[in-house]
């Protein structure tokens, strides 16, 4: 029976769970985005605005991928519900915050699944999540990037801070 | 292995051909395609949770469970469900 599941499907089985809840988080970090995004339309933030609807796209294309992943190894890749969205914010610096620590908490659950494979000798799994780790790295500094300047620029108008923020 | 080729138990999953497999729960057999069997896998483990065991202890302290795409409608009380995982994480384990 085993020789029959392998001979179906590459990936382990435990890593393939990860990997589904994994799809979750970068799918409701896309839902995330895009609530900051509306924000920042609605109060024409245009730098932020660009900004948060390219990582909006972007986390779902890192969720496909996954997808795509998951039921190319013979797996079973699930669509996620997606939970409440908080379309609330204080402020433009709070939401930047909130994208930091969004973005650490899907670096930590990427290093899970990375981890899970490595310990199940998944080796393709292992592999392809390398480009997540690398990809995270790049993500977080972004952010960071943006919330030095504001450090950087604290007690100026909210407009003036937005016109030098990347766009992606 | 072998020794136990003889023993036939209450739920058991087999490979019958290549692409199908076969589910015996108690007298009812049903033919399931790997997907299906995926997807049994990915139900049975939500309805193990904690949370939902709990849930099902409460309420009717059954389930009922529809396989291979809904073409069959099984009755499954808490140890059957139990097993039915257990076989299933067996099916799956090491491979």
């Amino acid at each position: 029976m085993k020789t029959a599941i392998r001979r179906q499907m590459t990936i382990n089985t435990e890593v393939m769970d990860l990997l589904n809840e994994q799809i979750a988080l970068e799918m409701h970090a896309s839902a995330s985005y895009l609530a900051m995004a509306s924000w920042c339309d609605q109060r024409e933030l245009v730098n932020s605005k660009a900004f948060f609807y390219k990582q909006a796209e972007e986390e779902r294309a890192h969720g496909m991928k996954i997808f795509n992943f998951v039921n190319d190894a013979g797996g079973a890749a699930l669509s996620p519900a997606i939970p409440e969205v908080n379309n609330e914010f204080e402020g433009l610096r709070e939401i930047f915050e909130t994208s930091l620590d969004q973005e650490i908490q899907v670096t930590q659950a990427i290093y899970k699944c990375f981890k899970a494979a490595r310990n199940a000798d998944d080796f393709a799994s292992e592999v392809f999540l390398q480009w997540f780790v690398n990809e995270q790295v790049e993500e977080e500094d972004t952010v960071r990037s943006i919330i030095d300047i504001f450090d950087l620029m604290e007690g100026m108008p909210l407009k003036m801070i937005d016109e030098r923020l990347p766009t992606a | 292995m072998e020794i136990l080729s003889d023993v036939t138990f209450n739920i058991q999953l087999k490979k019958h051909t290549f692409c199908n497999y076969q589910l015996k729960i108690d007298e009812k057999v049903m033919t399931l395609t790997f997907p299906q069997v995926l997807q049994l896998r990915n139900k049975v483990n939500l309805l193990t949770s904690a949370e939902n065991l709990e849930n099902i202890i409460e309420n009717e302290n059954f389930v009922l469970l529809f396989i291979a795409d809904r073409k069959h409608l099984v009755f499954l009380e808490i140890p059957k469900l139990l097993d039915l995982k257990e076989e299933l994480a067996y099916c799956f384990s090491d491979f």
